[in-house]
């Protein structure tokens, strides 16, 4: 098990560093496979055009994930205990997309710490917001 | 309530299905789907869990009660968010039990008019009895 982050090593008002990566179709068609949702819309800019979208999109199930995974990337695995999402905007893939999160509350006595976590744009657009628990030792 | 809809049936359980059991396979495809690399998540064995979003994976076996499908045109749908409470981690080999339920209906008006917004709850039990993931499916419909 890889180690996870202590909870005295967190402080309110602390960011993750931002991760940036490239989100390729492929690597969205891998996930609609995995995840059980192929569908045109996540696989095919056709299949999606036909559904009135400008191409396809990325799954919010997908985005989820890749907020899970900054998460448990800073923190470690098994600390996510919750995670609530809004999706406010398509996803496109074949671009550079942003993870952020910040630290807005420590819990003392669960040893729990609450963070607001964002999933935005190359241009700062914020597609997915939400927020999130982990529990740290 | 917005709709025209028996508020009894808010919070009442519409559907209950097994599904799985799920393979190592499936979790180690899961999860390098979303890039992961480490162990936990994608070296099959004993140490073997599910990623943390595997549970959106579930959605049973209907994914409205019975009654919405007559108020509301399901097509029309959009994925609003989704909140996730962890419980006990998923393993290669579990069955999972999908308890559905319609917990929340509620309208918002926007720019564009009316935006009716259905929360389904799906509580997910492996086969020991515990509670792997409670899954608050927010959708919207015009």
């Amino acid at each position: 098990m890889a180690a996870r982050l202590g909870f005295d090593d967190v402080q309110e008002g602390d960011e993750l560093a931002v991760r940036s990566l490239f989100l390729s179709k492929d690597q969205v068609r891998a996930y609609a496979r995995a995840g059980g949702q192929w569908s045109p819309r996540f696989t095919d800019d056709e299949g999606a055009r036909r559904e009135g979208l400008p191409g396809m999109i990325t799954p919010g199930n997908m985005s989820m994930g890749l907020l899970a995974s900054f998460l448990e990337d800073w923190a470690g695995p098994g600390t996510l205990r919750r995670l609530g999402t809004t999706f406010r905007g398509l996803v496109l893939p074949d671009r550079t997309i942003r993870l952020c999160a910040a630290v807005t509350q420590k819990d003392e006595t669960a040893r729990s710490i609450e963070l607001d976590v964002w999933l935005e744009s190359d241009e700062g657009e914020r597609w997915v917001l939400g927020t999130a628990t982990l529990a740290l030792a | 309530m917005p709709l025209d809809l028996d508020p009894a049936i808010i919070g009442q359980e519409f559907d209950r299905t097994v599904e799985g059991p799920v393979t190592a396979e499936e979790l180690v495809a899961f999860a390098r789907a979303l890039g992961e690399t480490r162990p936990e998540y994608t070296e099959p064995g004993l140490g073997l869990v599910a990623h943390p979003t595997y549970c959106v994976r579930f959605r049973g076996g209907r994914f409205y009660p019975e009654s919405l499908y007559k108020l509301i045109d399901v097509r029309r749908g959009f994925d609003a968010g989704k909140d996730i409470q962890l419980g006990e981690p998923i393993r290669p080999g579990d069955t999972i039990e999908v308890r559905s339920t319609l917990h929340e209906v509620y309208e918002k008006t926007g720019r564009t008019g009316s935006m009716y917004f259905v929360v389904i709850r799906f509580t997910l039990v492996n086969q020991r009895g515990d509670v792997v993931a409670v899954v608050d499916n927010r959708f919207m419909h015009r």
